[in-house]
């Protein structure tokens, strides 16, 4: 649906050597594709006109380094004024100097707020402290059981009261009960609200009021449009939070509302929500937003990830046979076991740059994997290191009974990767990347 | 003008349409195709057309035209409930269009038509939508040579409201109906659900198809209670299909009129919780050929451009007939409405402008383009 802002850049900027500087005409070019990309990334339009008139500065006159190509040159531009202004580095939790912490999660309707505070008390629970959570929502038609139930999966202590009591006598005396009891972490989840109902608004500044909470955290869903700002707005006037959780990130919307209301209210965000599971939370990384938003990649993600699950050295070593075209079905294995260990592949591959657009709407299946892992476990060694042996029928045969799959899967996994092993000696001999055979 | 629930639900079957089971599939072509120029009885001959109610439907029936009537006397409420819910919005979004307005010199102005442009991108119409519209309104403005402000409004408003415009009723000629609710987390699905058993006529029962998420199953529960819909449920993790399956098993069984399938909230992007959908869909579809005769997905109004990638996303997968614009009443314009109306072509059906039951309303595309650019 959306071209990276890289692609478009790069179009945008047909013909003009890779060294020099931009003219004006090209920057008019550029900041007009950059408008049009935070646009559909969801930034609110006063964001994106103030942040294009920064970059324009900048761009005007850049000098054009030789490493990069002028379009990539306007993405670097673009892409540390993004992080410049989502704040630089991530913000991590401040404990109570005399426990417990109290932190109040408010926010709009189905945002998230529930299940952000099992989250959140998940979170802290690994950071060794003792979380405790108290259940404000007294209108949603059983909030208050499905924090109970998430309490009771976690085993972390629910305290509740009903529907009955004001929401401020509900958390003052849940608080007391956590300090008696010794707990140390207090999670106060509030009812969904809109931000132009004012009886509700007025109800989140009193239970604030009455609990002085060490932190507010404001909970915003990432698909949030144009509207975040006025919602983040009135959140700051009536609940003053200082920071924000940005929610259900799993899915494919760009979030550019992060960045509207970071910018707008200068408040940060501090973590990041992402799937269904509850240990799906973790604090968030601003910088690494910004390559979302432009739909550039999680770069930074991805390699962390694969430095954390992958010894270097073998690393290095399947990349020399990757290159030299010698790769076989035994180091196909390998590697397909050491991609396991970081996830599903449909997230990883959605973290390259470039291929996140590409496999857009393409399927993939990790239960694929498991067929292909199971077609090569059924290989002799020999086979295994030389797939010539694999144009006999009967061994594909055998290897298909071995395997619970077709002759036609084994030969299709065959053909595949042959092409494969052609593309990266193509590779290995610099040719670029071609397309993923997928 | 605003449009009332009583030609929302279309009850008739045609005389013909009464075939065995195995034909239910064409019949439900044929009903597609009259779908297609809205076919709106008068509703007393809805009514003589109805078996004779039993006593608990006929003060049910009785209820449901007192609530008519009320709603007639309400008829500006919901506008101005919706109204009231654009307001703020439309201190900036309609105060800058006047001021545009005001402005407006002629279609030659560059200036004026980046600032209309401005004015739908911030109301989350899009890039895509917004170009189109603002492209056509020029156009049109320099051939009539308009040069009143107003008369360009007033246009802005007319193909607004025909990009929105589409089958808006609810097919509920099958007995029993099968209304599918799907959507994203967190959108209002079940909220929606039992609001909307307060204005379906007939008897109507719920299955608690979300499974997945903490209390979803008590939360439907809650709502049977209140408007007392019977309730097909299991515990929490048991698979949604064979909910599904048992519902549509005990309405048959029971008479039901209506039943109303609840499901987990998914995101598009996991295919295998899209599958799981599909596979709702299809059990129920077994079992009653031509089910669900309404799928439709819940969208919030908060939704940026990703509003697009739902509806794409729901519509492959499962074939949405409608969608359900939640949470007006906050400051979002919605405007992600006419993008899905454009660009997917799914009509949207139901707008929620509110947490009452009230607050449910038919969707229309007049009002709605009015609430955003108009002169109210």
């Amino acid at each position: 649906m959306f071209d990276t802002l890289s692609d478009r850049l790069n179009t945008a900027l047909e013909g003009v050597r890779s060294s020099g500087t931009l003219t004006e005409d090209q920057v008019k070019k550029v900041t007009r594709e950059i408008r049009l990309a935070l646009l559909e990334a969801d930034v609110n339009y006063n964001v994106v006109k103030e942040f294009v008139s920064n970059v324009r500065e900048r761009a005007t006159g850049a000098e054009v380094s030789k490493a990069l190509s002028p379009g990539q040159q306007v993405v670097k531009i673009v892409n540390e004024e993004l992080a410049n202004l989502m704040g630089g580095t991530a913000s991590k939790l401040t404990f109570a100097s005399r426990p417990p912490t109290v932190v109040m999660l408010a926010g709009l309707n189905g945002h998230g707020k529930t299940t952000a505070a099992g989250k959140l008390a998940l979170f802290v629970r690994k950071l060794g402290k003792h979380p405790y959570l108290i259940a404000c929502d007294t209108y949603r038609p059983a909030a208050v059981d499905q924090l109970e139930q998430i309490g009771r999966e976690l085993r972390v202590p629910v305290y509740s009261e009903g529907t009955e009591p004001a929401p401020e006598d509900i958390a003052e005396r849940g608080i007391r009960r956590a300090k008696d009891e010794g707990y140390d972490f207090v999670i106060v989840d509030t009812a969904g609200r809109q931000v132009v109902d004012e009886q509700m608004m007025e109800e989140l500044r009193r239970v604030r009021e009455r609990i002085k909470p060490h932190s507010v955290l404001l909970v915003l869903d990432v698909v949030t449009g144009q509207n975040a700002v006025e919602v983040a707005q009135a959140f700051q006037e009536y609940a003053d939070f200082d920071g924000m959780i940005l929610t259900k990130l799993d899915g494919d919307a760009r979030g550019g509302a992060a960045l509207s209301v970071v910018s707008v209210t200068g408040r940060p965000i501090k973590f990041a929500s992402e799937g269904e599971k509850m240990s799906e939370f973790d604090y968030f990384y601003p910088d690494r937003m910004a390559g979302r938003i432009l739909g550039m990649g999680d770069v930074l993600t991805l390699i962390e990830k694969a430095e954390a699950q992958m010894d270097r050295e073998q690393a290095e070593e399947q990349g020399r046979k990757l290159m030299s075209g010698k790769f076989t079905f035994e180091d196909f294995l390998k590697q397909m076991q050491m991609i396991k260990r970081m996830g599903p592949l449909s997230g990883l591959l959605g973290m390259i740059p470039g291929l996140g657009q590409q496999l857009k709407g393409v399927e993939i299946d990790d239960r694929v994997m498991g067929r292909v892992e199971a077609i090569i476990t059924s290989m002799t060694p020999q086979e295994r290191r030389n797939p010539k042996l694999l144009h006999n029928p009967s061994r594909v045969r055998r290897i298909a009974r071995g395997s619970g799959t077709s002759p036609q899967e084994v030969q299709k996994l065959v053909k595949q990767f042959g092409e494969m092993q052609k593309m990266m000696r193509q590779m290995g001999k610099g040719r670029g990347f071609p397309k993923v055979p997928f | 003008m605003a449009r009332s629930w009583r030609n929302f639900f279309r009850r008739k079957r045609e005389p013909e349409a009464e075939p065995p089971r195995i034909e239910a599939a064409e019949e439900r072509q044929e009903d597609a195709a009259e779908a297609a120029p809205p076919a709106r009885e008068e509703p007393e001959a809805v009514r003589e057309e109805e078996p004779a109610p039993r006593e608990a439907e006929a003060a049910r029936v009785a209820q449901e035209e007192g609530r008519e009537e009320h709603e007639d006397r309400e008829e500006a409420g919901w506008f101005g409930r919706l109204r009231q819910g654009l307001r703020k919005s439309r201190e900036s979004v309609v105060g800058q269009l006047n001021a545009a307005v005001a402005e407006f010199k002629d279609a030659e102005d560059e200036e004026f038509w980046e600032r209309v442009e401005e004015i739908l991108i911030a109301s989350d119409v899009g890039v895509t939508t917004t170009a189109k519209l603002v492209g056509e309104l020029e156009q049109e403005a320099l051939r009539r040579n308009i040069t009143s402000g107003e008369e360009l409004r007033e246009l802005l408003v007319q193909k607004a409201e025909r990009m929105l415009s589409g089958p808006v009723e609810l097919d509920v000629s099958h007995k029993p109906t099968v209304i599918l609710m799907v959507g994203v987390n967190g959108t209002g699905k079940t909220t929606t659900i039992g609001k909307l058993v307060n204005f379906l006529p007939g008897k109507v029962m719920l299955a608690a198809g979300d499974t997945f998420r903490a209390a979803a199953i008590e939360q439907l529960q809650e709502w049977g209670r209140k408007t007392g819909a019977p309730v097909i449920a299991r515990q929490r993790g048991a698979d949604a299909a064979s909910v599904a399956h048992e519902a549509v098993e005990a309405a048959k069984r029971e008479g039901m009129d209506v039943l109303i399938v609840d499901t987990a909230g998914r995101l598009h992007t996991k295919l295998n919780l899209m599958a799981e959908m599909e596979k709702i869909g299809r059990v129920i579809g077994r079992q009653l050929p031509g089910a669900p005769h309404e799928v439709l997905l819940t969208v919030d109004a908060t939704t940026g451009q990703n509003g697009l990638r739902q509806a794409k996303m729901f519509k492959e997968a499962i074939g949405v007939s409608g969608i359900v614009l939640t949470k007006l009443d906050g400051t979002a314009k919605g405007g992600i409405a006419l993008a899905i109306a454009n660009e997917i072509g799914v009509p949207i059906k139901l707008v929620s402008v509110g947490e009452k039951v009230e607050d449910l309303h038919p969707f229309d595309a007049r009002q709605f383009a009015e609430a955003l650019f108009g002169e109210l």
